[in-house]
C-alpha cells in the first residue's frame, strides 16, 4: 500500500521587488520597472515589473541590456530591508495555514498542507485564502500551485502568473509532465536543455523514453531524479529547516579588471566578506569555490576540499587567489569575482537560539 | 602498606567526598581515590582536575605508602559489608591490594599513585572564618539561580565578594539574578571570586549539619574551605563577572506586597494555562488588586486569579516567565514579600520582608515582553 497523497502548494508572488516598490510608490504604477543595479554602471535586474516584462526584459538580465530593450524604463535600487519585512508578514499568512512551510527565497516557499490546520475542507481553498489574505493584507498579489509533490506544484504555480491558481491532480500529473518542454523541468538550466535538445529531446514526453539507466549514464546522479520527476514522483518532504549548503559572496565591479593585483584586491575583501557570514551563522566548511565571470559574461567556477574546515581567513583567501592564479584568463577582463564555502562540518559551538521567546536578558 | 579502620568510618569518609569522582573522567587515574597512609593518619583524595576532595581518618597502622584505588570498586565493597574492622594490604611493587573482613578476602588491583595529579598548595592566600550555616544558607539561596549555559562561563557560577563590612553572593543566569548578603562574614582585605557551581555543590552537600568553623582561603587562581577532617580546593572561575550593580534598578515607584505562598501557589495553578514554550504569565496589577492570568492560543486555554495584596503605584501590565518566578519564590523562606517594579520592560526585584539576622536577600527577575493579540 502506497501512503496517502500529500497536499503539497506552491507560492510565488508575482515581481515581488518591483511590485512592492509599486505599491509604495504610486507613480511607479503602469510603468516599466526594474529593481536591481544602476543602468549607468553595470548592474543586472534582480526584479523586472510586468511592464516591463512585455519589452523582453528578465531577471539576471544585465541593467544596460534591460535599458536598451526598454528605453522608458525606472530603474530603482533594492529596498532588501523593506521586502524582508514583507516576507515575514507573507509567512505569518502562511502560518495561519499550516506549521509546514519551507522558504525558498524571499518570495517563494513550498506549504505542506496534508494536516488541514483550520479544518478548510480543501488544498485549493487554502491556496485561494492564502492569495486573498496576501492581496487584502499586503496589496500584493502571489500565484499558487497545488499539487501532490513539491515538483508538480512549482511547475503548477508558474502556470498562470500572475495572480494564478493552478491544480493539478493525481490523474492530469503524467500527460502534463508528457507535453512539458524540458527547460522547464527543475533543475534543467540553459546548458543541459541545449545538451537534451541537442540528444532529440524536447518534452517531457521524449525525456520519458529513455531509461533510468541511460539518463544516469548522460545527466550523472541528476538522471534519475529526470526519471523520477517525468513520471510525476517526486517524494522530497517540504523542510522547514534547510540546511545551508553553501555560502559565499560575489562581487560585480565598477569597471572590468585586467590585472591579478586588482583581483587580489578584490579577493582579500570578497573573503572577508565571506569570513564574517560565515562566522554570524557559524559555520565552517571544507570546500572553497571560486567564481570568475568574464566581460564576455562566460563564468567559471574552481574549487579545491580540504581534509578540515578552513576556519582561517587567511586560508580561505589565499586558496581562491592560488586557484584564480591557475585560471586560464587568455586576457579576458574579469567582470565579476566571488569566494563561497561548502561542505559544512557540524559547528564547534552550538547556536544560540533564544530558550523563551520574548524574554528580556539582564545584561546586553 | 597496611591499616585496619572500621568500615563504617571510612565510608562515611569516602561518601563526603565521592561526589568529586566522576563516571567517566577526563585522565582514567581519576576514577580512583588517592589514599596516603603516615602512621596512624589516612589521607584520601578525591579529584576531578578543577576540584579536589581531601578527607582525613584515623586508622590503626604504623606504615607509611600511598596507593590509588578504584573509588567505585571501593566504596560498593564497603556498602556491602556489616560494620567491623577491616584491613587493607597493599603490594608496593605490583599495586594489587587486598582487603580483608570477617566475612572474606577480596583483591583488586590499584595503581601507581605517583599518577595521581599533585593538589595545588596554598600559598599566602586570603584567609577568611565564617560558620558552616552560614556559608550553607549563602549557597543554598544563590546556587539555583546560576546558568548551565556552558557559553557564559562567568555566570556558571556564584560570585562571592568579601569585604569588610560584609559578603555578598551573587548568581544569575541572564533572566533572573539573586544578590545574597551577610554581615557575619567578613575579610580584611577586599577580595572577589567566582565559584563553580559543581564545587559550590559538593561543599553543600558535604557540610555538617552541626555548626562547625570553615576556614577559607582564597588566592588568585583557587579557593581552599577546610571544616572538620574535610578539606576542599577548587579552581575558580577566570572570567569578569557581569556588572551586577548597575543592572537592579533602583527607582521603583510601585510596590507590591503579598503572601509568598498565595502568590506561589497562584502562579503554580496558572502556569499549567500558559504556553508551554514561553510560560508567559501576566500581572496586572492597580490599587491593592493584582490580576495573574494566562493563556495558550494554540490549546484554548486560559485562566486568571484575582488575589488580595498591598498595591502601591500606577497601573501596571507586566509579563514574566512563570519558570523563574516560582523558582525564586519557591527559594525564598518569607512569609511576606515584596514586588518593586518599574515599567513592563524593567526587571522587578522580589524582597523578602522578614529577613534573618545577618542576612540581606534580593531577587530579580527580567520580564517577558508582553506580545498584544488581536
Amino acid at each position: 500500500m502506497s501512503a496517502p497523497l500529500r497536499k503539497i502548494i506552491h507560492i510565488d508572488m508575482d515581481a515581488f521587488y518591483a511590485s512592492v516598490e509599486q505599491r509604495d510608490f504610486p507613480e511607479y504604477r503602469g510603468k516599466p520597472l526594474a529593481v536591481g543595479g544602476s543602468p549607468t554602471g553595470r548592474g543586472v535586474v534582480a526584479t523586472a515589473s510586468y511592464e516591463a516584462r512585455k519589452f523582453g526584459v528578465r531577471s539576471a538580465m544585465s541593467s544596460r541590456k534591460a535599458i536598451q530593450l526598454c528605453p522608458d524604463i525606472i530603474f530603482v535600487y533594492p529596498r532588501f530591508e523593506v521586502y524582508k519585512a514583507v516576507s515575514n508578514k507573507i509567512r505569518e499568512i502562511f502560518s495561519r495555514y499550516t506549521d509546514l512551510i519551507e522558504p525558498l527565497s524571499l518570495d517563494e516557499a513550498y506549504l505542506d498542507v496534508t494536516e488541514d490546520k483550520l479544518n478548510i475542507g480543501s488544498a485549493m481553498e487554502i491556496a485561494g485564502q492564502i492569495k486573498n489574505a496576501i492581496r487584502s493584507e499586503l496589496n500584493l498579489t502571489a500565484s499558487a500551485g497545488v499539487s501532490i509533490n513539491k515538483f508538480v506544484a512549482k511547475i503548477a504555480s508558474d502556470i498562470n502568473k500572475p495572480d494564478g491558481l493552478t491544480f493539478i491532480g493525481p490523474s492530469k500529473i503524467e500527460s502534463f509532465m508528457s507535453s512539458l518542454p524540458v527547460e522547464k523541468f527543475h533543475g534543467v538550466g540553459k546548458v543541459t536543455a541545449d545538451k537534451m535538445k541537442g540528444m532529440g529531446i524536447f518534452t517531457g514526453a521524449d525525456l520519458k523514453k529513455l531509461s533510468e539507466e541511460e539518463l544516469v549514464k548522460r545527466f550523472g546522479k541528476t538522471g534519475y531524479f529526470y526519471y523520477q520527476i517525468v513520471r510525476g514522483l517526486d517524494d522530497r518532504l517540504v523542510q522547514t529547516h534547510r540546511e545551508t549548503k553553501s555560502l559565499g559572496a560575489e562581487d560585480t565591479f565598477t569597471y572590468d579588471l585586467t590585472t591579478p593585483e586588482e583581483m587580489h584586491k578584490e579577493l582579500d575583501r570578497i573573503g572577508e566578506i565571506v569570513f564574517n557570514r560565515l562566522q554570524k551563522k557559524q559555520l565552517q566548511g571544507r570546500t572553497v569555490t571560486l567564481k570568475v565571470k568574464f566581460s564576455d559574461f562566460t563564468q567559471i567556477t574552481r574549487n579545491q576540499s580540504f581534509n578540515s574546515a578552513v576556519t582561517d581567513i587567511d586560508a580561505i583567501i589565499d586558496t581562491a587567489k592560488s586557484l584564480l592564479d591557475k585560471v586560464e584568463m587568455n586576457e579576458k577582463p574579469v567582470r565579476l569575482l566571488g569566494i563561497s564555502l561548502s561542505n559544512f562540518h557540524e559547528p564547534e559551538i552550538p547556536s544560540r537560539k533564544p530558550k523563551y521567546p520574548g524574554q528580556l536578558e539582564l545584561f546586553t | 602498606m597496611k591499616f585496619v579502620v572500621s568500615s563504617s568510618v571510612l565510608l562515611k569518609q569516602l561518601s563526603a567526598i565521592n561526589g568529586v569522582v566522576s563516571t567517566n573522567p577526563i585522565v582514567p587515574i581519576l576514577e580512583n581515590f588517592l589514599l596516603t597512609l603516615d602512621g596512624n593518619s589516612l589521607t584520601v583524595t578525591a579529584s576531578d582536575l578543577q576540584t579536589v576532595m581531601i578527607t582525613e581518618i584515623e586508622v590503626e597502622s604504623s606504615e607509611k605508602g600511598a596507593i590509588a584505588i578504584p573509588a567505585k570498586l571501593l566504596l560498593d565493597t564497603l556498602r556491602g559489608l556489616p560494620e567491623q574492622p577491616i584491613t587493607l594490604q597493599v603490594n608496593g611493587e605490583t599495586f594489587g591490594t587486598e582487603i580483608i573482613s570477617d566475612n572474606g578476602r577480596y583483591k583488586l588491583s590499584g595503581e601507581n599513585p605517583i599518577d595521581f595529579p599533585k593538589t595545588p598548595a596554598v600559598n599566602r592566600g586570603q584567609s577568611v572564618e565564617f560558620s558552616s550555616s552560614a556559608l550553607g544558607s549563602a549557597i543554598a539561596n544563590t546556587l539555583f539561580a546560576t546558568s548551565t549555559d556552558d557559553l557564559r562561563p562567568a555566570m556558571t557560577g556564584v560570585f562571592v565578594q568579601m569585604g569588610t563590612e560584609n559578603a555578598t553572593f551573587v548568581a544569575t543566569d541572564g533572566h533572573r539574578l539573586v544578590r545574597y548578603r551577610r554581615t557575619d562574614i567578613k575579610s580584611d582585605v577586599d577580595t572577589s571570586m567566582i565559584i563553580q557551581r559543581k564545587a559550590l555543590n559538593l561543599l553543600k552537600s558535604c557540610l555538617p549539619s552541626e555548626d562547625l568553623l570553615v576556614k577559607a582561603e582564597f588566592t588568585s587562581s583557587n579557593a581552599f574551605f577546610s571544616f572538620g577532617n574535610i578539606r576542599m580546593i577548587c579552581r575558580l572561575i577566570d572570567e569578569r563577572f557581569p556588572d551586577y550593580e548597575n543592572a537592579i534598578p533602583t527607582n521603583n515607584q510601585n510596590t507590591l506586597t503579598i503572601s509568598r505562598m498565595e502568590i506561589l501557589s497562584s502562579l503554580r495553578r496558572i502556569s499549567i494555562y500558559s504556553n508551554r514554550t514561553t510560560h508567559q504569565v501576566r500581572l496586572k496589577m492597580s490599587l491593592n488588586d493584582l490580576v495573574i492570568s494566562a493563556e495558550d492560543l494554540d490549546y484554548s486555554n486560559e485562566a486568571n486569579e484575582r488575589l488580595m495584596c498591598e498595591y502601591n503605584g500606577e497601573d501596571l501590565e507586566i509579563g514574566f516567565n512563570a519558570k523563574f518566578l516560582i523558582e525564586v519564590l519557591g527559594n525564598l523562606s518569607s512569609k511576606t514579600i515584596t514586588f518593586e517594579l518599574s515599567a513592563p520592560n524593567r526587571a522587578g526585584l522580589i524582597i523578602p520582608v522578614d529577613q534573618e539576622e545577618n542576612e540581606d536577600i534580593l531577587m530579580l527577575v527580567m520580564p517577558v515582553m508582553l506580545n498584544t493579540y488581536v
